[in-house]
């Protein structure tokens, strides 16, 4: 390498530096004000700058108390906690065998089959509430847990995705075999099939619970019952609650951030993989 | 008979497995999307038990509606925003695809934006934004650009652009990450052989690594297409539309018909028509894709006879 090159090397690794670094600024730049904010008191929010660290006479754990001390919070994380799980549980449950009957079998129906969730993929989701509401009110499911769950369970389908690819790579030998050692169908899957897909799993698991943790609409129109906040339905509430009081407000976002972001830290290589392959179908 | 059996065992375990599946999509999906469609052509407050018929009327209300159409407008700003962001995007995940130090650190920072709660992100953007105490304004007067600041939230004429940037803060790493994934499936010894033919970043980049992707390319475009289309949670939480209609969206729009206004015909209408619209993206892209591929073919076919020439 001559002497040139390695200069123009450098400065080209120097830019890529300081662009990477102008990205961490762009994404952490809203992100951290909110946090310098939630632990600022009302005094150091007039007098200080809001990019100015909370330190000195102006740092207080007073809005966190505050936050922690609202009865709604707790039910916010209960019901979000409640709704993930079940409704993961279904998802699992429902979109593995759904993905596998799809991905194996050609089957009288298995087109139509095949349209109707393709078709239930494309519908916009947000303006189908104006009719489902009617539906889930028919049911008796208005301000209940049971509304957000049911929606979620029959109409959010990315799980097929992940599914389907993970069962193209799996060998239809191992299926056959079992098949031929007497073992039924329903055999064949739960205990051979449906183990083995344990990664798919794990990666259907982590993206729903994002999701479902990051839901506003659904939990918003069908349950405004206050025993019945999520963590996000009650930011909604706290935010028009707490009006003008930046800190306060600053402090319950942070909060609310925490959960997917935590999980986002320990497992983002699964939801990285997991939503690639979901968006670009083959 | 061994056979028959299995085959109706099989059955038995397909039809078993697909019925509640299939039932719950019926009901709460397709149901409601057929139900959409004969809703738009009556009046309906929602309460009401018998709904009025109303032939064509909210269909000709709808066309009419100058806040609607200025809703549409305001979409058509967060999909140019978000397609002026493509290149920009693109050339973020070459780099970060390359030999790059502590990239890894660079692209969980990029993804994280579109993982976290998008309520939660959306009322922090409103304090970022907000006129007393900003955040957005106390960096321009860092910078020296005092005569920049101005209340972001309020003023009809920029308000769409505040919020499509909150959108390319919250999606563009989405973007990215596909991209990213794309160019890590160009095979290694085709870039390779590049290098050593003499090519630079710059030849690389257009004869090799845009060609090789052309197909996550088209889908992000449609993507975007959609994604605009449904704006909702950013200027709901933010704005809710306002001030006036200044930054309302289309589906902000036919929510609030419905539900605010409880005019569920006139709604439905709307929401026939994001569908239709929805539908009719998908078909162009379909064709587009299909023949995307076929022309891939063509050209890997004849790159196969060529080396096979060679050899």
């Amino acid at each position: 390498m001559t002497h040139s090159m390695k200069r123009q090397k450098m400065w080209a690794d120097f830019f890529k530096l300081l662009v990477g670094i102008l990205l961490v600024i762009f994404v952490m730049t809203p992100i951290l004000i909110t946090v310098f904010a939630s632990f600022k008191d009302r005094a150091g929010m007039t007098n200080t700058s809001p990019l100015a660290l909370p330190i000195g006479d102006s740092f207080t754990l007073e809005n966190y108390i505050k936050v922690f001390s609202d009865k709604k919070l707790y039910i916010g994380f209960k019901n979000t906690a409640i709704i993930a799980v079940v409704s993961i549980f279904f998802n699992v449950f429902f979109g593995s065998v759904t993905a596998y009957c799809l991905e194996r079998f050609k089957f009288k129906g298995r087109s139509v089959v095949f349209a109707l969730f393709f078709l239930g993929m494309m519908i916009p989701t947000f303006v189908t509430e104006i009719s489902r509401f009617k539906i889930i009110e028919g049911m008796n499911l208005y301000n209940t847990l049971g509304a957000p769950i049911i929606i979620y369970v029959a109409s959010d389908l990315m799980q097929l995705y992940i599914y389907r690819q993970f069962i193209s790579k799996i060998s239809v030998s191992i299926d056959e075999s079992a098949l031929i050692d007497g073992c039924s169908y329903f055999r064949v899957f739960w205990q051979i099939v449906f183990p083995l897909m344990a990664p798919a799993t794990a990666t259907v698991i982590i993206i729903k619970a994002v999701n479902i943790i990051n839901d506003m609409f659904i939990p918003y129109l069908y349950m405004p019952g206050n025993k019945l906040k999520t963590l996000t339905t009650f930011l909604m509430n706290y935010s028009s609650a707490q009006k003008g009081s930046w800190q306060l407000l600053s402090a319950a976002i942070v909060i609310v951030l925490i959960p997917t972001i935590a999980i986002y830290v320990v497992f983002q290589k699964r939801i990285i993989g997991g939503l690639a392959a979901g968006a670009v179908k083959e | 008979m061994k056979q028959y059996s299995l085959t109706r065992q099989r059955n038995l375990f397909i039809w078993i497995s697909l019925a509640v599946p299939v039932l719950l999509l019926v009901i709460f999906v397709v149901y409601p999307a057929l139900d959409l469609i004969s809703m738009s052509f009556t009046h309906w407050d929602g309460l009401a038990s018998t709904r009025e018929f109303a032939g064509l009327s909210n269909y000709a209300k709808m066309l009419a509606d100058a806040d609607l159409w200025l809703s549409l407008r305001n979409n058509c700003i967060y999909f140019l925003v978000h397609l002026l962001a493509i290149p920009v995007e693109l050339a973020i995940a070459v780099m970060l695809s390359g030999k790059m130090r502590a990239a890894g650190f660079f692209k969980s920072i990029t993804f994280l934006p579109y993982v976290v709660n998008g309520v939660a992100i959306a009322y922090a953007f409103s304090y970022f934004f907000s006129p007393i105490n900003g955040g957005f304004n106390a960096i321009l007067s860092l910078l020296g650009a005092d005569s920049l600041i101005r209340n972001w939230l309020s003023d009809s004429s920029i308000v769409n652009f505040v919020l499509a940037s909150v959108s390319i803060w919250r999606f563009s790493g989405y973007h990215i990450i596909l991209f990213i994934s794309a160019l890590a499936s160009i095979p290694e010894d085709i870039i390779e052989a590049a290098s050593i033919d003499g090519a630079n970043a710059w030849q690389k980049f257009w004869k090799i690594q845009i060609p090789s992707i052309t197909l996550l390319v088209d889908f992000i475009l449609f993507e975007n297409v959609r994604g605009a289309l449904q704006v909702f949670e950013i200027p709901f939480i933010i704005t809710n539309g306002g001030p006036g209609y200044a930054s309302s969206t289309f589906t902000l729009y036919t929510i609030n018909t419905a539900f605010q206004y409880r005019n569920f015909g006139l709604a439905s209408t709307m929401a026939v028509a994001i569908m239709l619209l929805i539908v009719v993206v998908q078909v162009i892209q379909n064709t587009a894709v299909s023949r995307a591929r076929t022309r891939e073919d063509r050209k890997r076919s004849m790159q196969l006879r060529r080396q096979g020439a060679k050899k």
